[in-house]
């Protein structure tokens, strides 16, 4: 079999939806079409629903450490007094938004309105109270208590559905235009199709060998974030899907002579995401599976066909970040399992607080209780200025080590 | 300083002295003992459940038990708190309360938890919105959960004892606000330093044993006569926690009269709406709702600079220094604001970054001097 890495397809296609996506977006700024941000575990299909569009400063601040402009906006927010111990993607935003530079030209569309939900970190709390402070719209903020236990009560999946309704209500009388019911189930319905659809393409990735990893999937899952509850996302997905299983037909490997399987924890690094990606594939190590991507087609386990809205709710109280270290090792020890993992990369990712401490624990429960090693990548999603390529090349090579010797 | 002011003032500072030695103490004649995380936990509750309520603090030191389990980038008052856990500090507590609150102590709880399994852990995970009805709600629901939980240790809680604890804490902080009253209005009666002591031992001690000896220090301040001297510059000390008063001896060594605070474990814990009569539990819903949120949660409306720049006309403060420890982000976000919103007020800021388990550094002191120095000139014009 050939070492050359075959690409993806559809990559074309997705970038030309997220150019489409932004720049129709940018186009209606000083129209009469609404503009909303939104974090990225918000409930979107409620802006889709009232016609809203929806912005992700989040995958806007992907973008920028992608595109390797995330230093210097940092450091236009850090002039501002923003410490530059705060979350990466926060301090891009808001230099993004002083400065105006942008991958979106003129930067993001001012928004109408704020919709945020703890469900991710309680940093996005923060954010969008100072989003609210810059821009002076409405603030919608839902609030998903974190979750100590292992099951989600359903005083919390009441608690959250009645911030839907109130939601509901506030931006139809904000509008003068109260959300359609019909409109809701169905944004409901199609955002449900296009995560069954993600869920079912990570899925894929248990075959071996694995038709794309988790580099992959982080750079594929942004039309998950933002187009959820729309047409064009299960339109891609179906695509994505059917290059896929096509891969797998021909046995195409997204790491030709794939030796190890391992799992990612945390954000992706996006100012080496080629690289990294690179990288282990020489060491012929696939990453399958990953908790971020999983995130976006979390399906909790209540669900009724007849109260979709606190089905909704029940969702978006969230997986595995909202979820306590008991539960986190649950769905590690699954990943495990359903994807033959040999070890996991923890990014232990400075800039997220939530979801990076615990890793630790994590990486000494999986080792001592199962067996499985761990690779702790000390780094940050966007920040790449305390990055060090020698340090974590040897850092990788010797895990790779470790986990030959394993395999003898 | 009156001669009973400064005995009733060593006997405050010897508790702090010794943090643990009146848990210790209760302990020994039978009391089980609460160790809480921060101002948030319900500590009528625990109280009315029997509990010697003590708060769990950070210690000057390394860290490297907690350096296992918690990366360098976590505050040092995690970090703290954790080595402490680890290495067998908090073993005479029967019971560790912790209050939803940042990223950092929610997955803090969850460490502590794992790793000290032998010592039940309570987290009382209440509502980041503290607004409205739906979170009222969810609060209520919480603080029964919790109730049953500490019935199901100690058996009965009735809703009569509940309020007992209610009112016993409510006039211990009506009483700590009368102090901070008076030292707003007297600063030459005692130094922040000394009201430092009061507001630790407070921590330390449950209210039933510190209001009597609160009491009478109040009483005996508010009997003073004369006008206060010109004490300049008078300044806020705002921020979480100061584990240490070492930075308040430094701050006021260097030439500042620290006249009021802003600090979780200072005014925060004591600067709550009284409670409304009826439901216990409503009451103490009421007060998670009506106090000045911490910034960890979200108040729809809640704006923290012009918050600050009210409290400081409030206690005629030249300026306000905020302690901000290290990767704490709640604080850290809302500083640029804070810090805008008071010097179009007028009035100086002096943002002095701290770690928990660190003395005050000599830099500091330096820069403090430097602030006078500013807020003098300024006076000056």
């Amino acid at each position: 079999m050939s070492d050359e890495r075959v690409p993806i397809r559809s990559y074309k296609r997705m970038k030309e939806i997220m150019t489409m996506y932004y720049g129709m977006a940018k186009m209606s700024e000083g129209t009469d079409q609404k503009i909303a941000w939104i974090t990225s575990g918000g409930p979107v299909e409620i802006l889709y629903a009232a016609g809203i569009t929806p912005i992700y400063p989040e995958n806007h601040a992907a973008m920028c450490g992608a595109t390797k402009i995330a230093d210097s906006l940092c450091a236009a927010a850090e002039e501002r007094g923003f410490s530059r111990d705060l979350c990466s993607y926060a301090r891009t935003d808001f230099g993004s938004i002083y400065t105006k530079n942008s991958p979106v030209p003129g930067g993001l569309p001012k928004p109408d309105l704020l919709v945020c939900c703890n469900n991710i970190c309680d940093t996005v709390t923060k954010w969008y109270q100072e989003l609210q402070r810059i821009f002076k719209v409405p603030l919608f903020f839902i609030d998903a208590p974190y979750q100590y236990g292992m099951e989600d009560g359903p005083e919390i999946i009441d608690y959250v559905k009645a911030q839907l309704e109130e939601m509901i209500t506030g931006i139809g009388e904000l509008f003068g235009k109260p959300i359609d019911p019909d409109k809701l189930n169905y944004t409901i319905d199609i955002s449900e199709k296009a995560a069954a659809l993600w869920r079912e393409i990570q899925g894929m990735l248990a075959h071996k060998p694995a038709p794309m990893n988790s580099f992959d999937t982080f750079i594929h899952l942004a039309p998950i974030v933002t187009l959820r509850g729309t047409e064009l996302c299960i339109e891609y997905y179906e695509q994505l899907r059917d290059e896929m299983k096509e891969r797998i037909e021909l046995g195409i490997a997204s790491v030709p002579g794939e030796k190890y399987r391992l799992g990612w924890d945390n954000l992706a690094i996006w100012f080496k995401i080629k690289e990294l990606s690179d990288k282990f594939a020489v060491g012929k190590a696939a990453l399958v599976v990953s908790t971020y991507p999983e995130s976006f087609c979390y399906q909790a386990p209540y669900r009724d066909e007849n109260d979709k809205l606190r089905s909704l709710a029940a969702t978006y109280i969230g997986g595995y970040i909202n979820h306590g270290l008991d539960y986190r090792e649950r769905d590690l020890l699954h990943m495990v399992e359903k994807f033959s993992l040999d070890g996991f990369v923890m990014h232990s990712n400075r800039s997220c607080r939530a979801y990076s401490f615990g890793q630790y624990e994590l990486a000494k429960r999986l080792m001592q209780k199962h067996g499985i090693p761990s690779l702790m990548l000390e780094a940050d999603m966007n920040d790449s200025r305390a990055w060090s390529d020698e340090q974590a090349n040897t850092r990788i090579e010797a895990f790779l080590e470790t986990l030959a010797a394993r395999k003898n | 300083m009156a001669i009973e002011t400064l005995e009733s003032i060593g006997l405050f500072q010897a508790v702090c002295a010794d943090p643990y030695k009146t848990a210790h103490k209760a302990s020994e004649n039978g009391r089980p003992v609460a160790g809480f995380m921060c101002s948030y936990s319900p500590q009528e509750l625990f109280h009315a459940a029997g509990y010697y309520p003590v708060r769990i603090t950070a210690r000057h030191g390394g860290t490297p038990r907690a350096d296992e389990i918690i990366q360098a980038y976590s505050c040092s008052f995690a970090r703290s708190v954790l080595d402490r856990a680890l290495s067998g500090e908090f073993e005479f507590l029967d019971l560790v309360v912790f209050a939803h609150t940042c990223d950092t102590l929610q997955n803090v709880a969850d460490l502590w938890r794992s790793n000290r399994p032998e010592v039940p852990v309570v987290i009382v995970s209440g509502p980041t919105l503290t607004a409205g009805k739906p979170a009222q709600t969810y609060f209520r629901q919480e603080l029964d959960r919790v109730h049953g939980v500490l019935e199901s240790l100690r058996g009965k809680i009735s809703y009569e004892a509940i309020w007992d604890s209610l009112h016993l804490y409510e006039q211990h902080r009506a009483m700590m606000r009368r102090l901070y009253a008076v030292r707003r209005a007297r600063p030459d009666l005692m130094s922040g330093q000394d009201l430092y002591w009061v507001v630790q031992a407070a921590q330390l001690m449950s209210p039933e044993e510190h209001l009597p000896l609160l009491s009478d220090l109040v009483e005996s301040l508010e009997a003073e006569n004369g006008e206060a001297e010109c004490f300049q510059p008078r300044v806020m000390l705002a921020g979480s926690v100061c584990e240490d008063s070492g930075f308040i001896s430094a701050i006021e060594e260097a030439g500042c009269t620290i006249v009021d605070d802003d600090l979780c474990m200072g005014s925060r814990s004591f600067l709550l709406p009284e409670a409304p009569e009826g439901d216990p539990m409503d009451a103490l819903t009421h007060i998670y709702f009506s106090r000045i949120p911490c910034p960890a949660f979200h108040r729809p409306g809640f704006d923290p600079g012009q918050h600050m720049l009210e409290r400081a006309r409030e206690a005629h403060a030249d300026g306000v220094i905020l302690l901000l420890t290290k990767f704490c982000d709640p604080w850290a976000f809302d500083y640029p604001q804070i810090w805008n919103t008071l010097e179009m007020g007028g009035v100086p800021t002096l943002l002095l970054e701290v770690e928990q388990n660190v003395p005050a550094p000599a830099q500091l002191r330096t820069r403090v001097e430097a602030f006078v120095e500013m807020i003098q000139s300024k006076d000056e014009l």
